[in-house]
């Protein structure tokens, strides 16, 4: 994996965090966070297009705009930073293969952050209440009380 | 079976025809690596389980106001003409039109229409993202931004509160826009 795709799985997963954060924590609502902060980053590399390599300023601002989109989800579906970061990694990978036929269309961020973000809230370790430790220690018990349950049957 | 019942199945499947679409397109021109092959259809099936799974709707059946879906088509020209016309390019078409209409609600406070202005204005902005490749024309956006109006009207109690959302319905509404030009120029001569 190249330092481009490192620096690019990185700003799905600030874009996506940050975007939750300005709009839960600071309260600016989902568009404004999520379009604000997209416009920021796009204008710099806008007035700056040498700072970076070519490839970078040409893909860090629609990796940070889809990646922002996760950040627009309401705390009702998904409230931990751990779960959001990691549709920011799942987003940046699918944007990074993602089919040339569909290249231009409008939306196309979208649909990839809404299928990363569906993946995300799919996974049962992360969905069980509250954290991952807590989702681990369920996943634990559920194993474990699955296994009682097979040998009490073998003792039958 | 009542018609908002149909019609709420009718837009959740088509959501989903379209994400399995994306997917699929990914996993047909990447055939050839294994590994990216595999991770799309552990992407699929997972996507499926959180369709039939999660809570992503709400129980009643509501539509959105059309004088809201219609700020799409006007989003949709702005953002097309600033990322196509100006040469600024999308992410800052899309930022600079979702941020003016993120504002909107200031104008009046107390107005119920103004505060959902915002999601119908970014909505709009994300067609206007289209390269010049697969949106030709000012016509094209029209068309599309009316899809995904109608997009918009019929999605207001399903996947609520769900990034990229507006999104998809964007998507859907090119996509829409872009098989119908594609029927009218094959068989329309």
């Amino acid at each position: 994996m190249g330092v481009n795709t490192c620096i690019l799985l990185v700003v799905g997963i600030i874009g996506a965090i940050f975007t939750f954060f300005v709009n839960e924590k600071l309260g600016q609502g989902p568009v404004r966070s999520s379009a604000g902060l997209s416009l920021l980053v796009a204008s710099f590399f806008l007035l700056f297009p040498h700072s970076l390599d070519a490839y970078l300023v040409k893909n860090i601002p629609p990796v940070f705009i889809g990646s922002s989109f996760i950040g627009m989800v309401s705390t009702r579906l998904l409230s931990s930073y751990l779960k959001i970061g990691l549709a920011g990694i799942i987003f940046a990978s699918i944007y990074l293969n993602t089919s040339l036929f569909f290249n231009g269309y409008g939306g196309a961020l979208g649909t990839t952050a809404s299928i990363s973000l569906l993946v995300v809230l799919s996974l049962p370790v992360l969905n069980l209440r509250g954290n991952l430790t807590n989702g681990f220690s369920q996943l634990t018990k559920v194993i474990y009380n699955s296994r009682n349950r097979i040998n009490k049957t073998d003792a039958d | 079976m009542n018609w908002r019942k149909i019609i709420r199945m009718v837009s959740v499947f088509l959501i989903l025809i379209i994400q399995v679409l994306f997917l699929f397109m990914i996993f047909k021109e990447h055939q050839h690596f294994n590994f990216i092959s595999i991770a799309v259809v552990i992407l699929l099936i997972l996507l499926l389980i959180t369709h039939v799974k999660a809570p992503l709707h709400h129980d009643d059946h509501l539509f959105e106001h059309v004088l809201v879906a219609i700020w799409i088509p006007v989003a949709a020209t702005c953002a097309y003409y600033i990322n196509n016309g100006l040469h600024l390019g999308a992410v800052f078409a899309a930022g600079l039109v979702g941020t003016i209409g993120s504002f909107s609600p200031s104008i009046n406070k107390q107005s119920t229409y103004l505060k959902q202005l915002p999601a119908a204005i970014y909505c709009g902005a994300f067609i206007g993202m289209s390269s010049l490749r697969v949106a030709n024309g000012f016509l094209f956006v029209l068309a599309a931004g009316f899809f995904a109006g109608i997009g918009l009207v019929l999605s207001k109690s399903l996947f609520h509160g769900m990034g990229g959302k507006l999104g998809i319905i964007a998507f859907t509404g090119v996509v829409i826009a872009t098989f119908f030009i594609f029927i009218i120029t094959k068989y329309g001569r």
